[in-house]
């Protein structure tokens, strides 16, 4: 024991120790996915599917390399389209909002018709966007932005709503005008409802622009899906799948980093 | 035999020759347009610089009356003259403060900026004391930094009390302030109560529903009376202003809690 003590322990880098622990921290996620891609490679093999039917997640590595410069290419189109919506449809959304809470009438007027807008089925709305505004990306920004706007609409005007009534008195007694009361309480207030809203549509923006792709466009990941789909090039069309699914995580990732650095507080003093 | 050792100055209020902080005439209080009357016929005078706890059973219009001079509801019938001015005008030219029984701090403000709000909003007011001296005055020095979260209940309304301040009020209106919080707490707070207001002179008027409270704060306890609210009885407390928590101890404390209670038995 007394050996052992004088035997100076090797102290790993902090960093190299933190990266560590993230690997520590997420090994039962990262061997549950090696463990699926195992299984799948397994079936594959064991039961000899055909490739266009299901191909193997080595063949789907290989379209990966393959197709490098092909799936960056559209990549990017289908990256701009769910952007653009994301921005375009929630600062809509947003404003609405803002209108909604400061005039009842604007808010019984039009949020029927914002939840009718809801209700019709993207996929229907996509051909009747694409004839009148064409093939270009209009049609696509607009159903990424459409599939954006009632999510966040809904969640700002509860976010905007949530603040005590006693907040309100106390902003009363201080004789704070609606704006300094809506720009100093409302709107932090509603951040958190926001940022849940923002994730939800981080990931449905993708969504919408690959379904607008589908209708009618030559560019985009999701006119890869279809090309790859009718010549039968399923390893090609996995590969798309994943990188659409790619696309999504990094707006997820993007919006989740801004709630992060934007809202350091917790509600526990409301209520 | 208590009530002869207290000196009753209810129907006396011109027994100050200075003019009051407050003075309420006959203010009837109503809401859902007069079907519910909160307040029937309540006058009374604050004089400059007391310390009024008002005690009562629950209904009996305490935070109405409070809300009533704070210009949070409007009086249906009668007078309210705050600092000579309307509820408004006093309101609007920052001669009173309002502490909620919840702190209401911002949760994405620091306890410093909490403070400063009063000074951001609603053109500021012209007098206006330091955030941090007052921090350092409810006792919050070092902790200038720390958001609400990270504070107790207790600190939270240290806090508000100390935003209360900023705006450097002749009135402070506090409405049941330490009613969520523990006794030893509440002791403690009640204490630094006393000291604020020997230290700054304001004008306090405290709603609460504990008589030992309202027996240590008060220079005066107002108790009013249920269905509808109306004044039971404006009084003075005859204990020397200096007081401790031990004092609650002493026979004459326990003599004037004992009249409160029975007081309050009648309402």
């Amino acid at each position: 024991m007394a050996e052992a003590s004088q035997i100076p322990m090797p102290v790993p880098a902090p960093r190299v120790n933190r990266m560590l622990d993230a690997v520590v921290a997420r090994g039962p996620a990262l061997a549950a996915v090696a463990g699926l891609l195992l299984l799948w490679q397994g079936v594959v093999w064991f039961f000899e599917v055909p490739e266009y039917m299901a191909p193997s997640p080595v063949a789907v590595l290989n379209a990966f390399q393959e197709n490098a410069g092909t799936l960056w290419l559209n990549f990017w189109p289908t990256f701009f389209e769910a952007a653009l919506g994301f921005v375009a449809g929630n600062l809509v959304a947003i404003a609405l909002a803002v209108w909604f809470v400061h005039n009842t009438t604007a808010e019984r007027a039009f949020f029927p018709i914002a939840v009718f807008i809801n209700t019709i089925p993207i996929i229907a709305l996509a051909p009747v966007l694409v004839l009148i505004f064409g093939n270009g990306f209009a049609p696509k920004i607009i159903i990424a932005g459409l599939i954006c706007f009632f999510p966040t609409l809904v969640n700002m005007v509860r976010g905007l709503k949530a603040v005590s009534p006693a907040t309100l008195d106390l902003m009363r007694v201080l004789s704070a005008s609606n704006w300094e009361i809506f720009w100093k309480v409302r709107l932090q207030s509603s951040l958190p409802f926001l940022f849940a809203a923002l994730k939800i549509a981080s990931t449905t923006c993708v969504i919408g622009a690959i379904v607008a792709e589908w209708i009618g466009s030559n560019f985009g990941l999701g006119a890869l899906i279809i090309e790859a789909t009718f010549n039968f090039r399923s390893p090609l069309l996995y590969a798309t799948v994943f990188t659409a699914a790619l696309l999504a995580v990094v707006m997820f990732a993007l919006v989740s980093f801004a709630e992060a650095k934007l809202i350091r507080w917790k509600t526990s003093d409301v209520h | 035999m208590a009530a002869a050792e207290l000196h009753t100055a209810a129907g006396n209020p011109a027994a100050s020759p200075d003019p009051g902080a407050i003075r309420v005439e006959n203010v009837d209080v109503t809401f859902g347009e007069g079907t519910v009357v909160a307040l029937k016929d309540v006058s009374v005078d604050i004089p400059q610089g007391a310390f009024v706890t008002i005690l009562g059973p629950s209904g009996c219009g305490k935070s109405t009356l409070m809300r009533a001079i704070a210009d949070l509801v409007p009086a249906a019938r009668g007078v309210i003259d705050v600092q000579g001015q309307t509820p408004r005008d006093a309101r609007r030219d920052r001669n009173f403060s309002y502490v909620f029984q919840d702190a209401t701090l911002l949760p994405w403000r620091t306890a410093l900026e909490n403070v400063g709000l009063p000074l951001e909003v609603g053109g500021g007011g012209d007098a206006h004391a330091d955030p941090r001296d007052l921090l350092a005055l409810v006792g919050l020095k070092g902790r200038e930094d720390a958001m609400p979260h990270e504070l107790s209940g207790g600190m939270r309304q240290r806090v508000a009390i100390a935003r209360a301040l900023v705006t450097k009020p002749k009135i402070l209106l506090m409405d049941e302030p330490f009613g969520a919080l523990d006794e030893i707490t509440r002791d403690k707070l009640n204490e630094e109560v006393l000291r604020i207001w020997r230290e700054t002179g304001t004008t306090i008027l405290f709603v609460t529903h504990s008589i030992p409270e309202a027996a240590f704060l008060g220079e005066y306890v107002l108790m009013l009376a249920a269905h509808p609210g109306r004044v039971k009885e404006f009084m003075k407390v005859e204990l020397p202003p200096e007081r401790r928590l031990a004092d609650r101890d002493t026979l004459e404390f326990v003599q004037i809690t004992a009249h409160l209670r029975k007081l309050l038995e009648e309402c």
